[in-house]
């Protein structure tokens, strides 16, 4: 690569600078027709969208799941309104009364649907045969002492009314008014504001009229609020402080009060430019996007400076005023390209995000700071040359601070970069210390009185968090199956043992109840109805009692094919939730076959019974989050890094750039995990983000440094000359954009406040690494003039490792005839080894001949589970010895016979990669005694099946076998039969013996060695094939293996096959 | 040539003990890189080239002997998703100067993420289905000193962005820098006559370092069912340059072209069937006159599997290639008939050969190629190539080649892994 002088373009930004002050007049229209294009647009922007949803994409599987959920059972926008008695009880009858009140008068709000409360609940009772149904208290108005005292006797013996927002855990010192809400959906930004305003009206007529009570407010509709509020907050609570600190800085930078004027004239243009965009993309301000102008402001500022402090550097010289432009931006236009299109780069790159927020968050910064630019290097200059901004003809106080920076630098460059890399170690530890934590309640801090509310009421009361359960029974009116009611009650009953759920609302409660009432109130029977028809019977009965607008229907499905099950959780922490939702998963695969089968049947794709609901999605987001943006920060390094190296022309000093760009973010995140730990889905979007701001640093000191080097100056001179240059410049930039961050982080939203946080701290630390580790960085590799650096060892430390595992084979049971149970055998031991995944192992074939002799072939082999029963497995083997062999590499899309599978083979000496035929089953792979066959995927379906007899196994006499013989359907087969014993306990597979077309016992082969996987998947470490009639043998071992290691279906792509060969 | 002969002896003694010591040296620990795996391996290489017929041009030696290295440095980073690669090459060639000559076929970094993939650096990267003319491929320059059928390749600086659909691969590919062909010298065998002046090329662009004019190739890539298909598009210097005379010799005249192609793939059963096209525009023919062209080759591959009862596999290939430029293509396939058969003994040595014949249906002109190949022991792998010219007098396209004739036997030794 060429290492011509940057400076080969100055004739070209000469010229540029020369058209650009020519042509002052046209930037003024140009500006002036660019701002009546943003105004125009940017009334679609507003108002702002208060839905917590707009974090959830539209293609997230888990909205997709939840949408689903809220189409059958109503979407669920609540509001829960918690009565707190002074005197701590609810049954005293004036408190009664104040809540029967409440009941009736909140049907007044808009949209609402259902009104629950202590006072109209439905409480039944036998009187003789009947069944009654009532109200729990009638006349909550004129209630008497002995009724409340029987109300509450009553409510707290209820277990379905404990924890939940009826009734606190203990006692009886709070209790919430429920009012569901079916919002139009309309105009949104109207809906849920109107709600609450009539909410906070009734709140006070109340509180004033019965000063014994305090009314608190949470659920969905004060979270949808808190999300407008909070943003329209900080929109603002921060922009004055912001422009007040932007004053300053630019005031004290340039000290020109005209100057300052023009900087502020350019972020507002800036900001609004963005804003069109967003209005022009068709985005709606949201709590994230809100504080994009002040991104862009923030960011804007730096570009100004530099133009700005150079013309103030120009005009000690000459009075010209076109002369001062000319030279600043001659000097610095080429880095404040690099530098804003490198931000815009990053900020970009939030485009990968699963979250849409950030994505137009992305997306207007990015504009808005390319915006910037234009304006940056057009309107600013003719502002210059038109505004009587007075000369100054002395020098400003040289940097002497950075001089002497430099110098100690250079002293202690052999101390500083052994101390730094360690620091930047030990800092980057702390990132195991950060942990993902959404909850969009804690998002808001408690200077918000939505979240002190609920807080008190999680506290109090019940928590307001909720995962819900669609429970599938696989048929319309499956619900009213004993059996299928018997899962639920245990899985209630399993669920209310869990640690942190505090009440779980299920529908077998109530079945219960209705058969004790049924059965003249005898205790004995609160237990399930015995049959399908008393369980559907009761149920009707008390359909047609209950009160208006108490119906089931958000519980039971219409055609009664499935239940919901709601477990309210308070303060839990997003991995005490996730961990709740595995173990339920675990606990419903094992004991509820009719739900698991049912949602297998509906969602083959997901094989665990997942719940769904806002927390669930939330719980997942940032999970996913971080996974995509690590495609997107990629992304992101090769374009700016590339970007970088075509700057300054030099690979090296472009290589050497990522060290100060990348740590800065690593140690961020370091300090971050060491001080606070808990971090929200911000933080995936933080190192795209971070990345194009850092940069600008960089590129300015390399591009000095390169200069200084090319002149012939050493490296420590080229670094003093840089410090002395650009030293100073970079402070104050530096220093402008962490105080504007700073700003940001005081937003009380914690996605707002951490990714502000976590930006200020990166770019402060990278200013550290660019003054202290970077100089010592390029003094040493100078020094040593060796080449490049390994750039990838810094991305390699934010990499995800995930978990994996699995090979198999067959077997399974109670069945009657010899082929059903053959059959059966098959399945289960197919049914065992679902689930695994994906896993890798190293395998090695010893292949004997008849006379002893050995030869050997190593080999890598990757399997990938595709669960639906109609697909087969994929496969990747991958040779590394014989060493001519090395890299080839086999592809196989396992299909059900009677396909052929689909395969392909990667050829390393042309690096080319064939489809090659699969139909060729008898052959022998890579000369051994497995046939191609016999190494392939085995599928249940590939054969048909006989059950023989029970006999002790032949590899191990302590084990009982199921001896079988299975058929291939397919009649490429080279086999008649094969005959396999599977042990009993496992159903691990123990000896095949293999009969040829002629129905000769032609192999037999023996699995050894079995090891156990993630608690359930067998694997043998050691597979013996013999060959009967010729005596050679093969020996297939297997070793280190991997379950779960992270594997998907793109690695077992044909186009992946060349660079997953190695 | 007994000097060269005893350098290039010497050189292969000294790379094999090199490899030897490589092989069992302790690597550098994959962790001072901070990586998950590091290896060393690749292979050396004697090779002695016999002509049957004397040369036809003046100044061409006979035989030709040689040694070559060609090593590999893997580093893997995030569980093999990034991946580092080196893989230098040199051979050093006692008859010609030229064929003595050293290559970077690989210095890249490969990362896949997800559905995401990209490479950085020079690659080697093929296009194309069918077995013995390779129209559509066209990312990488070939190596022609190194083997006249095309299959050795020049490394191609690159940055390769992919995006895997459902249905296959979708690759973009931007090439700052053209490697130029290589070309026998004066004392080569194998050349057209006079011999092409490598060392000066003209270039058809307005670049002002024309190797660094930027090439853009755009391919998606997939399969549906037992139909594998590509579809690419190629702007840039075109890599089969038309020839200037000079007073030197004949000079490589590379031009700014563009290219379409299509290769398909069809698995039925044990037969494949394959086909590939190009539309290119912007280039010289043999004439040196501008026309644009179609040209297209497919034919099919039938396997017969453990044939007469052993394991065996005898593949049957029989291929077309055509050209619309005729007697003007650059190509000398261009109205040619090929069969071939490939045999696979499928032994522990992983013996295996291939017997290609074409026919050139305008002037008669033939060969037969045969490349067989087994392994000795563990490490080690004899390779014979030959290939017969016939029926290739003046007036054919195959003329220079006629009295070149030859068998060419390479010894390998691979190391490290």
């Amino acid at each position: 690569m060429s290492t011509e002088p940057i400076d080969d373009r100055t004739s070209l930004s000469a010229r540029a600078a020369d058209f650009i002050i020519r042509m002052r007049w046209a930037w003024l229209a140009l500006t002036a027709a660019m701002v009546a294009l943003s105004l125009a647009q940017i009334s679609n922007i507003v108002p702002l969208n208060p839905d917590a949803r707009i974090f959830f994409a539209e293609e997230n599987p888990d909205r997709v799941a939840l949408d689903r959920f809220e189409e059958t059972f109503n979407k669920n926008d609540n509001l829960i309104l918690a009565v707190v008695p002074e005197d701590g009880e609810v049954f005293d009858p004036k408190v009664l009364g104040v809540i029967g009140e409440i009941t009736e008068r909140v049907w007044l709000l808009p949209y609402v649907r259902r009104v629950d409360s202590i006072t109209n609940f439905q409480h039944t009772y036998a009187q003789g045969d009947e069944m009654i149904v009532r109200d729990l208290v009638v006349d909550p108005e004129n209630v008497s002492l002995e009724e409340a005292a029987w109300a509450k006797a009553t409510a707290l013996d209820r277990i379905e009314l404990i924890g939940t927002a009826y009734l606190p855990t203990k006692g009886s010192a709070v209790s919430a008014v429920q009012i569901l809400f079916t919002l139009p959906g309309v105009k949104p930004e109207v809906e849920v504001p109107t709600i609450v305003t009539e909410y906070e009206a009734l709140r006070a007529e109340i509180e004033e009229k019965y000063p014994f009570v305090k009314l608190m407010a949470t659920g969905g509709i004060m979270i949808n609020n808190q999300f407008s509020q909070s943003g329209q907050q900080d929109g603002q609570q921060l922009f004055g402080p912001m422009f007040l600190l932007i004053l300053l800085i630019v005031g004290l930078a340039i000290r020109s009060i005209l100057g300052t004027l023009a900087v502020l004239v350019l972020i507002i243009l800036s900001a609004l430019g963005g804003l069109g965009a967003g209005g022009w993309l068709h985005y709606q301000l949201n709590s994230v996007t809100v504080l994009a102008p002040l991104y862009i402001m923030t960011l804007a500022v730096a570009s100004a400076v530099h133009v700005l402090s150079a013309c103030r550097q120009a005009m000690v010289d000459t009075a010209d005023r076109k002369e001062w432009v000319r030279k600043a931006l001659t000097d610095h236009m080429g880095a404040i390209v690099v530098a804003c299109v490198t931000t815009a780069i990053g900020f970009f790159c939030l485009n990968f995000s699963i979250s849409p927020p950030f994505r137009e968050l992305g997306n207007i910064v990015g504009i808005g700071v390319l915006a910037g630019m234009v304006y940056t290097l057009t309107l600013l200059p003719a502002l210059i040359i038109f505004l009587p901004i007075g000369r100054r003809t002395k020098r400003a106080t040289s940097s002497i601070m950075m001089e002497k920076l430099g110098e100690f630098v250079i002293a202690n460059r052999k101390m500083l970069l052994p101390t730094s890399i360690l620091g930047v170690l030990a800092l980057a530890i702390g990132i195991s210390q950060l942990k993902l934590e959404d909850d969009f309640i804690r998002y808001f801090d408690d200077r918000y009185e939505f979240r002190q509310h609920t807080d008190f009421i999680e506290d109090n009361l019940t928590g307001v968090n909720n995962l819900d359960y669609p429970l599938h029974s696989g048929e319309p009116g499956g619900i009213n199956n004993p059996a299928y009611l018997k899962e639920m009650s245990d899985f209630t009953d399993w669920l209310r043992q869990q640690p942190a759920v505090t009440s779980v609302r299920a529908l077998t409660d109530t079945i219960k109840r209705l058969n004790m009432n049924m059965h003249g109130d005898d205790p004995a029977y609160h237990r399930l109805p015995d049959n399908y028809e008393e369980a559907s019977q009761y149920l009707f009965l008390y359909e047609l009692s209950l009160g208006y607008g108490m119906d089931l229907t958000d519980q039971i499905e219409i055609d009664r094919e499935t239940v919901r099950l709601s477990v309210f959780m308070a303060r839990s922490t997003t991995a005490e939730m996730r961990d709740l939702t595995l173990r339920a998963g675990d606990w419903l695969q094992e004991n509820a076959p009719i739900m698991q089968a049912s949602w297998e049947k509906l969602y083959p794709e997901v094989p665990m019974i997942t719940p769904t609901g806002i927390v669930h999605v939330f719980n997942l987001i940032s999970h996913r989050d971080v996974r995509q943006m690590l495609t997107g920060t990629l992304i992101a390094i090769v374009l700016i890094s590339g970007l970088i190296m075509l700057t300054l022309r030099d690979v090296k000093i472009g290589a050497i750039s990522l060290v100060p760009n990348l740590i800065p973010a690593l140690m961020a995140f370091g300090v971050w995990g060491y001080l606070v730990g808990e971090v929200t889905l911000a933080i995936a979007v933080v190192l795209a983000a971070t990345l194009g701001i850092v940069v600008d640093d960089t590129v300015h000191f390399l591009s000095k440094y390169a200069k200084a080097r090319r002149e012939g100056k050493s490296p420590e001179d080229s670094v003093r000359y840089t410090f002395r240059t650009v030293g100073m410049a970079l402070f104050v930039t530096t220093l402008g954009l962490v105080a504007g961050f700073a700003v940001l982080a005081q937003s009380g939203f914690a996605v707002n406040g951490d990714m502000a946080k976590l930006t200020a701290i990166t770019i402060t630390l990278a200013l550290i690494a660019d003054f202290l580790l970077l100089p010592s960085l390029l003094i040493w590799i100078d020094k040593r003039s060796s080449s490049m650096t390994v750039p990838a060892t810094a991305t390699a430390a934010i990499a995800l490792a995930i978990a994996g595992a699995a090979w198999m084979f067959t077997t399974d049971a109670n069945a009657e005839t010899p082929e059903e149970k053959g059959r059966a055998i098959a399945i289960e031991a197919d049914k065992r080894d679902l689930g695994f995944g994906d896993f890798e192992a190293d395998g090695e074939m010893i292949l004997k001949d008849k006379g002893g002799r050995e030869s050997r072939r190593v080999f890598k082999n990757m399997t990938l589970e595709r669960e639906a029963s109609e697909l087969g497995d994929l496969g990747i083997v991958v040779f590394s010895k014989p060493r001519d062999i090395r890299g080839t590499a086999l592809l196989t899309h396992a299909n059900i016979e009677p396909n052929d599978d689909d395969q392909w083979i990667f050829l390393p000496a042309v690096k080319r990669v064939k489809r090659i035929s699969s139909s060729n089953r008898t052959g022998k792979f890579v000369s051994s005694e497995f046939s191609y066959e016999d190494f392939g995927s085995q599928e249940v379906d590939d054969y048909t099946y006989k059950w023989i007899k029970d006999e002790p196994c032949p590899t191990e006499p302590a084990l009982m076998c199921f001896v079988s013989e299975s058929y291939p359907k397919n009649s490429k087969s080279g086999y008649s039969k094969r005959i396999s014993w599977t042990d009993q306990n496992e159903y691990r597979l123990m000896q095949v013996d293999f009969y040829n077309r002629r129905g000769d016992h032609e192999k037999t082969l023996q699995f050894l060695d079995y090891q156990e996987y993630l608690g359930q998947y067998w694997r043998a470490g050691r597979m013996e094939m013999k060959n009967q009639q010729t005596g050679k043998a093969t020996d297939l071992l297997w070793t280190n293996y991997k379950f779960r290691s992270g594997l998907a279906e793109s690695d077992f792509d044909s186009n992946r096959l060349k660079s997953i060969s190695r | 040539m007994r000097i060269r002969t005893a350098v290039a002896l010497f050189l292969f003694a000294a790379s094999f003990v090199v490899a030897l010591k490589a092989a069992k040296a302790e690597s550098p620990t994959a962790e001072a890189l901070g990586a998950d795996y590091f290896e060393i391996f690749g292979e050396v290489e004697l090779e002695t080239t016999l002509f049957a017929d004397s040369p036809q041009f003046a100044g061409q030696d006979r035989d030709d002997f040689s040694a070559a290295i060609e090593p590999t440095m893997l580093v893997e980073w995030l569980d093999g998703d990034l991946v580092f690669r080196f893989t230098p090459f040199a051979r050093f060639s006692a008859q010609d100067s030229r064929r003595t000559h050293a290559d970077i076929r690989e210095l890249k970094l490969d990362g896949d993420f997800g559905d995401w993939s990209f490479t950085v650096g020079a690659d080697t990267v093929f296009w194309g289905k069918t077995e013995v003319v390779h129209l559509v491929d066209i990312i990488n320059q070939t190596d022609q000193v190194e083997a006249i059928d095309d299959e050795a390749r020049l490394g191609q600086p690159m940055i390769r962005l992919g995006y895997l659909t459902d249905y296959g691969e979708l690759s973009a590919f931007y090439m700052p820098y053209f490697r130029e062909r290589t070309f026998p010298g004066e004392s080569g065998r194998l050349r057209i006559n006079p011999t092409v002046d490598q060392e000066s090329p003209v270039y058809d662009s307005d670049a002002e370092a024309e190797e660094f004019t930027p090439s853009f190739a755009v391919r998606f890539a997939g399969s549906l069912g037992d139909l594998d298909f590509g579809v690419s598009g190629f702007h840039g210097l075109g890599r089969d340059p038309a020839f200037l005379p000079s007073a030197t010799g004949l000079q490589p005249f590379y031009e700014i072209i563009n290219q379409a192609g299509l290769d398909v793939q069809y698995t039925y059963d044990a037969t494949l069937f394959k086909f590939e096209g190009i539309f290119r525009e912007g280039q010289r023919n043999l004439q040196f006159r501008e026309e644009n062209f179609v040209a297209a080759t497919g034919g099919f591959e039938h396997t017969l599997f453990g044939i007469a009862e052993t394991n065996a596999d005898l593949g049957i290939i029989a291929e077309y290639a055509w050209d619309s430029r005729g007697n003007d293509s650059l190509s000398t396939f261009q109205d040619d008939f090929i069969g071939g058969v490939r045999l696979a003994l499928n032994d522990e040595a992983d013996s295996s050969m291939l017997l290609t014949g074409s026919v050139d249906t305008n002037d008669g002109s033939m060969t037969a190629r045969l490349e067989a190949e087994t392994r000795i022991g563990e490490n080690w792998r004899i390779l014979a190539e030959g290939q017969g010219f016939f029926n290739a007098g003046s007036g054919t396209n195959r003329s220079p080649l006629a009295d070149d004739s030859f068998l060419r036997i390479k010894l390998k030794y691979f190391f490290g892994g």
